[in-house]
């Protein structure tokens, strides 16, 4: 029996399977190797991090929803100085492609930190958060205005060579302006979707449960609006979209790379099923053979046909 | 690499009353679970409800391979936790966190609010009290309650205990803090606590596993220890009433959680560590016991 072909292009990047962890789910690739050699995963990404550490939010942080959870962790991480000295060399012992999540509160925030990461290290892309629902200023901000999404790009761009991936919020009104926007700015890659804004308030308290009020929504909850949005980026866009929202199983992997996703992102999944990515793995090399395709790259928007 | 990933056969899932269930789980997790650590079950197979759900270890029979949890059934996960049958199987991760530390000698105070009791009960169960003289204050709402779960657990320990109840129905009016304030009142008066500390040290270090937190500091081993677990006011206010006493404590902490495993922050607690810097700590990973003296209650402060 011949293996299926699980590689998957993703600009320049060539990633051994499609299966990424999303970022914040993962904290810095420790946690899980509990469970599986995290090195079977096509990459990581880490936990966002910012130029200066951050304390993050008060707690409640997370609150469960219907079939998906809120998060309000507010960008809680070590610092760029932190990460590049003490996370990344533990990283690299992983043997796994890294994708790094940045955010930041201004254009320099974001040129520092892509200035910063190592041209040769296992840091394979830069995702360029620019959609994080959880933090006063920028975050989200940046994520909404196509005009500033596209300037955080360009900006990034000019300050590392290696592939920008722009992780897109679905809180606005057309992805696809977004999406066209941080094409212009230079990306090379497209993530989607970031957490969508919800809240929950406590009926026996009659207040807020997160300690941030607002959070940010995930899980299977999610599935098709995340679908709905790679769809239309896929048609409107050329570049290699890595699809997530609510993915758990090898069955929701497929629709997002037959909707256009070139790799996809397990995020909220992990914390139910830590063995879920490896699972989905499997999974894609088990629907291949039984549907006939030679290499999962030629499931990617396959909808659309 | 420790595998913490497991299904683990029930034994035992039934009513002790008053909305308490004892759940008892055959599996990996007995042979190097610790008192204060706790397990990540996974209590259905659908989306939803989606999280697993977090009970620390209340018993641990390592001949049998089996532990005990006890759990409120507060919700849709623990609602439908009690419809689970003996022989069926349920997904674990556990053990997990780092749990309390077992003292080898001097005396031993258990402070327990509520259901907060459970955890307690695994450090009781662990400590020699051939060695260490333990005993144990609980409180809850009234005297049904109190009886519900203390008949099968706290009270046929033979430990030494004083309850109160909010309602006055059973021992002391009024809430445990009370009872606390009298012991350590008490403890004063004898001049004990730090006093009597003669180089006791506290065995943390057996089977393996996460050490207790106060292990790590050669100067917090004393005599008198207490532990606690309970709502975060009563945590707050064992804490308060030791510090006054220069008693050194532990508290087990309950905060909503995702991923158990430290990799979400979604659990986190804010600490101020010797030196004076306040950090943020996973309830998952680095507690879910925590050195009393270090949490800070109140992040508005």
């Amino acid at each position: 029996m011949k293996p299926i072909d699980l590689t998957t292009q993703l600009a320049g990047l060539t990633l051994k399977n499609p299966v990424i962890t999303a970022s914040g789910t993962y904290g810095f690739g420790e946690e899980y190797a509990a469970f599986y050699d995290p090195s079977r995963l096509g990459a990581i990404t880490v936990k966002g991090i910012t130029p200066l550490p951050r304390r993050g939010n008060p707690p409640p942080r997370v609150v469960e929803t219907p079939a998906g959870m809120l998060n309000a962790v507010g960008l809680e991480n070590p610092g760029l100085e932190e990460f590049l000295t003490t996370c990344l060399p533990r990283l690299e012992k992983l043997k796994t492609p890294v994708i790094v999540n940045i955010s930041g509160f201004s254009l320099d925030d974001y040129a520092l930190m892509a200035a910063a990461m190592p041209e040769d290290s296992c840091i394979v892309a830069v995702e360029v958060n620019i959609s994080c629902p959880n933090i006063k200023q920028g975050g989200l901000a940046f994520g909404t205005d196509p005009r500033s999404a596209e300037e955080v790009l360009r900006v990034t761009r000019k300050h590392t060579k290696l592939p920008l991936i722009a992780k897109l919020t679905p809180n606005v009104t057309d992805i696809v302006t977004l999406a066209k926007a941080v094409a212009n700015g230079g990306a090379d890659i497209i993530s989607l979707i970031n957490t969508l804004l919800g809240m929950r308030i406590d009926i026996k308290t009659r207040k807020p449960i997160l300690g941030n009020i607002m959070g940010g929504l995930s899980g299977p909850a999610v599935l098709p609006v995340a679908v709905r949005m790679v769809y239309q980026v896929y048609k409107a866009v050329r570049l290699p979209i890595i699809g997530m929202g609510g993915i758990s199983t090898w069955q929701d992997a497929i629709e997002f790379m037959l909707a256009g996703a070139s790799a996809v992102s397990v995020g909220t999944a992990n914390f139910v099923n830590p063995l879920a990515p490896v699972e989905i793995i499997d999974g894609l090399a088990g629907y291949c053979r039984q549907a006939g395709f030679t290499a999962v790259r030629e499931i990617v928007g396959l909808a659309h046909q | 690499m420790i595998i913490v990933l497991h299904r683990e056969i029930v034994i035992e899932n039934r009513s002790l009353g008053s909305d308490i269930y004892r759940l008892v789980l055959k599996g990996a997790v007995a042979a190097t679970a610790r008192p204060g650590q706790f397990v990540h079950l996974q209590v259905g197979t659908t989306a939803d409800p989606l999280l697993r759900r977090p009970f620390s270890i209340a018993g641990i029979d390592r001949p049998k391979g089996e532990i005990t949890l006890y759990y409120r059934v507060a919700g849709r996960g623990t609602a439908q936790l009690t419809r689970v049958r003996p022989a069926e199987t349920l997904s674990v991760i556990g053990p997990v966190g780092r749990g309390f530390t077992v003292p080898a000698a001097g005396e031993l105070l258990l402070v327990a609010g509520g259901i907060g009791l459970f955890p307690l009960l695994a450090l009781l169960e662990a400590v020699d009290r051939s060695a260490v003289k333990v005993k144990a204050l609980w409180g809850g709402a009234n005297r049904q309650f109190m009886e519900d779960v203390g008949r099968e657990t706290l009270f046929q320990t033979g430990v030494d205990y004083a309850v109160a109840t909010m309602d006055g129905s059973m021992g002391h009016p009024g809430v445990v803090t009370d009872l606390l304030k009298k012991v350590l009142a008490e403890k004063s008066a004898h001049g004990l606590a730090e006093a009597t500390a003669c180089g006791q040290g506290a065995d943390a270090a057996s089977a393996g596993g996460g050490s207790g937190v106060l292990a790590d500091r050669p100067g917090g081993r004393t005599a008198f220890t207490v532990a606690a677990c309970g709502p975060r006011g009563m945590l707050q206010a064992v804490a308060e009433s030791c510090r006054q006493a220069g008693v050194p404590l532990e508290v087990s902490l309950e905060e909503r959680m995702a991923c158990g495993v430290g990799a979400c922050l979604g659990c986190v607690c804010l600490v101020r560590t010797a030196d004076g810097m306040l950090v943020r700590r996973r309830v998952c990973k680095d507690g879910p016991v925590f050195d009393g003296r270090e949490v800070v209650w109140d992040e508005t402060d």
